[in-house]
């Protein structure tokens, strides 16, 4: 299965995609979040935000 | 049961550290007419097993709460109370997300409403590690409906001790006082220079004054600190431990309430269940990493296995005398996490 990387439009292909699945740009090397598996669908995977607290 | 009944009631028994029972019965009742299996156990813990698989999924909470009884009171669709949001907004969720779900074949549902979390002994999740080897770990505490906490920082407090002749303030010998300040300084001094290349709070080491005390009888000089050090992944406590001996210069210098720092992978089946569970009812998730601490540090790097810390609320609140949760939140994070439940 093949996508294109949001950030810089690299042709990302993956055997067995998980929906949820993080993943790493080979070319930029930015994370990814698999969004859909079938068609494959990539996004930028979720910001890391820091917070105060428990 | 209403899941907003079984939250209300949870929140109108104050329940402080030390002071659980009340509300370990009361969660322990509320979890036995829903179908669980439930018993205070010998920690003071309210715990409730749902199914009777082989695989375990524990949801440890905690039931004790920061003092400071608040009324408690709906306004607005908000529920104000101690404990609303940290954390008995995310027990409740546990409890209302596991029976909305059921028992299933393969697996069990561990509700752990842990006591003293909020006390450094957090000796309810201590006494839940030797009991359990799950699967799977959600851990309690208000991430918000739509993100999943995935780290902690570590914790060690200082406390700082010196005592000495007194001297003449003519003398130019330097006072009990002044030996602490200096010790506080070089401990700032090395947070400093550790964090000159880290702009990211989650990796910086932060080191705060919380007490300085000094007095004499007029023949011993004496002056006590302590400091609070919150450590990031890329130290661990022994390493701060080590330098700050350093700095000891014939006070004495103890160290406690030792918490190592901890960090979740994000790439497993616990965490794929929440992405899609938050993106299924339409939100967006994302990750958050937390500059305090939790029963996460305890058990996440005993147990080893996929772990993150959910619950509705913001954890702004915690601690705060407006302390509050609001109730659609709430549900939607019941939602959210009996859909992760069910595909677990």
């Amino acid at each position: 299965m093949q996508a294109n990387c949001p950030e810089c439009e690299a042709e990302i292909t993956l055997d067995k995609p998980m929906r949820g699945e993080i993943i790493v740009c080979p070319d930029c090397g930015a994370e990814l979040e698999v969004t859909s598996e079938n068609p494959l669908a990539l996004d930028l995977a979720p910001q890391e935000e820091e917070d105060w607290g428990e | 049961m209403d899941p907003n009944d079984l939250l209300s009631g949870l929140v109108r028994i104050y329940s402080p550290s030390i002071q659980e029972r009340a509300a370990s019965e009361y969660l322990v009742a509320q979890m036995n007419a829903l179908g669980f299996r439930a018993f205070v156990d010998d920690a003071g813990n309210a715990v409730g097993i749902l199914g009777e698989g082989a695989r375990d999924i524990v949801l440890l909470g905690h039931i004790d709460t920061f003092h400071g009884y608040i009324e408690p009171r709906i306004e607005d669709g908000k529920l104000y109370g101690r404990g609303a949001v940290d954390a008995k907004g995310c027990l409740a969720t546990f409890v209302a997300a596991c029976a909305r779900v059921g028992a299933c074949e393969d697996v069990r549902f561990i509700v752990i409403g842990a006591v003293e979390e909020e006390c450094s002994t957090s000796k309810g999740a201590r006494y839940a590690l030797t009991q359990y080897a799950p699967a799977f770990c959600i851990i309690g505490e208000p991430s918000g409906w739509d993100r999943i906490t995935l780290g902690y920082k570590g914790r060690v407090l200082v406390d700082y001790e010196i005592a000495k002749s007194v001297t003449h303030t003519a003398s130019g010998a330097r006072a009990a006082v002044e030996d602490a300040v200096a010790f506080w300084n070089r401990v700032a001094t090395f947070a400093a220079e550790y964090n000159r290349d880290k702009p990211r709070v989650f990796d910086q080491l932060d080191a705060s004054l919380r007490a300085l005390n000094s007095d004499d009888d007029g023949f011993t000089d004496r002056a006590k600190m302590r400091v609070t050090l919150r450590v990031p992944t890329g130290l661990t406590i022994a390493a701060v431990e080590k330098e700050i001996a350093q700095y000891v210069d014939g006070a004495n210098v103890a160290f406690s309430s030792e918490e190592e720092p901890f960090r979740a992978e994000k790439n497993n089946a616990l965490v794929r269940a929440f992405l899609n569970a938050i993106r299924d009812v339409g939100g967006k998730p994302a990750f958050t990493l937390k500059t305090g601490t939790a029963d996460m540090n305890i058990v996440g790097p005993a147990w080893g296995c996929p772990i993150v810390a959910y619950g509705p609320g913001d954890s702004a609140l915690d601690h705060t005398p407006n302390e509050h949760l609001d109730l659609a939140e709430y549900e939607r994070a019941i939602g959210v996490l009996a859909k992760v439940l069910a595909v677990l």
